[in-house]
């Protein structure tokens, strides 16, 4: 029987946690307000989409998928208080102009042969931001003082793992000829464009680079 | 993507094939119709049904067309939980946050999106079921009912039409196909129904739960959305197929509908409403009949 007397160190031999992190409480509350925005609007548009697409196997998962990010929201909606009494209302902001252009244009296409520009602008542009700003933040935030953030981040990156997988094989099932194949990728242009003015989910800085990268028009 | 849509915008693939309510309350295959499924031979032959009534009788396993009967229900349960998912998506997106008339608390929009979830495995079960049960989609068709009433410009008055009183209904239906899988000796079926009752008994709470909260002050508010979920009550009251006897074709389901937020004064006006509806539908067999009699009487005879 082990003495339970017998000093032992505070951190485990392998507990490898480290207190330095990149983010002070307010920029990640300010981070958080916008996961929480993010999260928002892409579950009111997956639940709006599914009366809109003919194809039930798309109806369900966007049916599945619009919980996750409701759920995600509301990881962030009950984070936000925690980080010094910070209001969740008003800090459930889009980053800048450029990232309500993107949801804007992320959402608008409604009809029911829109099935394919639907799925390209939520799993191959929006949510891989999503897993990249995530991943930014889980890896460069304090594994001590920011637990909470951490175990958040870690749950909602497993959904957005599984969904973006989920959508890109619809994405694949769903492109037959190449007349398919030049839709999804000028989708996916047109909106990788204006993502790269917002900067990533969060604006510049979503993934650490702290410039505003180039612009579209900036490079043309 | 425009807000508030109506049922001509839903989406559906080439199988499903829509009818309206009047229609689908017309086809005779349905229970309470001419020769529906489900009844006995008695019936059948018009000549009484068990317990000496002619009418509306419970589906049993032993009926002649009570296969038919099952599948013909399962596929209407299938192309519900569709819909249910569907206005349950929309109500997500139609409105601003906000305690105005046309807004909806955050809290709402998060519980609609959990439904959203459960309504999509709903879908998964049903058409698996389906399948089981030897049925294809589009065999039987779709009124898009449930999606008429998820269109209310009034997220209350959506849960009061939907959650409280169709997926009430949703409770007695599951409740009696679950009664039925197991005296057919049919596990998955029962099973199924199991689980999907549970969920409903949770949607049917939250339309309570919100009915109050949201009406708290608003009294008159509270009066419009009682009234939309009684007028779907009674549009959906299967021609008095809903009762608390032991033989009704579905039967009220008092115990879950008091865990999802029923009064047992609410309970038994649907009952009473059920009641009048299936005096209402006897009066109409009889009818029918006396004039198929008189027709028949009045006819030359075969040659
Ligand atoms: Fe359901
Ligand atoms: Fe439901």
């Amino acid at each position: 029987m082990p003495d339970p007397k017998k000093p032992r160190p505070p951190f485990s031999p392998w507990d490898r946690r480290e207190l330095p992190g990149s983010f002070t409480v307010e920029e990640t509350a300010r981070r958080v307000g916008n996961y929480k925005w993010v999260e928002m609007r892409l579950f009111e548009a997956l639940g709006g989409w599914v009366a809109t697409v003919p194809e039930l196997d798309v109806k369900m998962r966007l049916g599945t998928h619009c919980y996750k990010h409701a759920w995600h929201s509301e990881l962030w909606h009950k984070r936000l208080p925690e980080l010094r009494e910070m209001n969740p209302d008003r800090l459930t902001l889009p980053p800048n102009d450029a990232m309500v252009e993107f949801m804007e244009a992320l959402t608008a296409p409604e009809g029911e042969d829109k099935t394919l520009e639907k799925l390209v602008g939520v799993y191959r542009v929006l949510i891989p931001h999503k897993i990249a700003a995530y991943t930014y933040h889980l890896n460069n935030t304090s594994t001590i003082t920011d637990a909470p953030t951490i175990r958040s981040l870690n749950f909602a990156l497993g959904d957005e793992f599984e969904d973006w997988r989920d959508g890109e094989m619809l994405i694949q099932s769903m492109i037959e000829n190449d007349e398919d194949v030049r839709r999804a990728a000028d989708r996916q242009a047109e909106l990788e464009s204006i993502m790269v003015r917002a900067g990533g989910i969060t604006g510049p800085g979503s993934i650490g680079t702290e410039e505003v990268p180039n612009t579209v028009e900036a490079n043309a | 993507m425009k807000r508030h849509l109506t049922v001509e915008d839903l989406a559906r693939d080439g199988r499903f094939v829509r009818v309206n309510m009047e229609d689908r309350m017309n086809d005779p295959r349905n229970v309470g119709g001419p020769g529906a499924y489900g009844r006995d031979a008695a019936e059948q032959a018009g000549e009484g049904g068990r317990a000496g009534r002619v009418g509306l009788g419970r589906m049993v396993p032993d009926a002649p067309n009570a296969p038919d009967a099952a599948r013909s229900l399962m596929h209407g349960i299938f192309v519900g939980e569709i819909q249910a998912l569907e206005g349950a998506g929309r109500t997500c997106y139609d409105f601003d946050l906000g305690d105005g008339a046309d807004q909806v608390p955050y809290a709402l929009k998060l519980d609609m999106a959990r439904q959203c979830w459960d309504e999509a495995r709903h879908c998964e079960i049903s058409v698996k079921l389906t399948e089981w049960m030897g049925t294809e989609i589009g065999e039987f068709t779709e009124s898009p009912f449930l999606f008429q009433a998820a269109c209310n410009p009034d997220a209350l008055l959506r849960l009061a039409g939907v959650n409280r009183a169709l997926e009430g209904l949703a409770i007695d239906v599951f409740n009696t196909m679950r009664d039925f899988g197991d005296k057919a000796g049919d596990p998955v079926l029962e099973f199924c129904e199991d689980w999907m009752l549970a969920d409903e008994v949770t949607h049917v709470k939250m339309g309570s739960d919100w009915m109050r909260k949201l009406t708290v002050n608003d009294p008159e508010r509270r009066a419009r959305a009682l009234e939309f979920q009684s007028v779907v009550d009674k549009l959906f009251s299967l021609g008095g197929g809903r009762s608390d006897d032991e033989d009704s074709p579905i039967r009220l389901a008092r115990r879950f509908r008091q865990m999802a937020g029923f009064t047992d004064s609410e309970i038994d006006e649907i009952a009473e409403v059920s009641r009048q509806a299936r005096n209402e539908a006897e009066d109409r067999v009889a009818a029918r009949r006396a004039a198929m009699a008189a027709a028949a009487g009045s006819s030359p005879p075969a040659s």
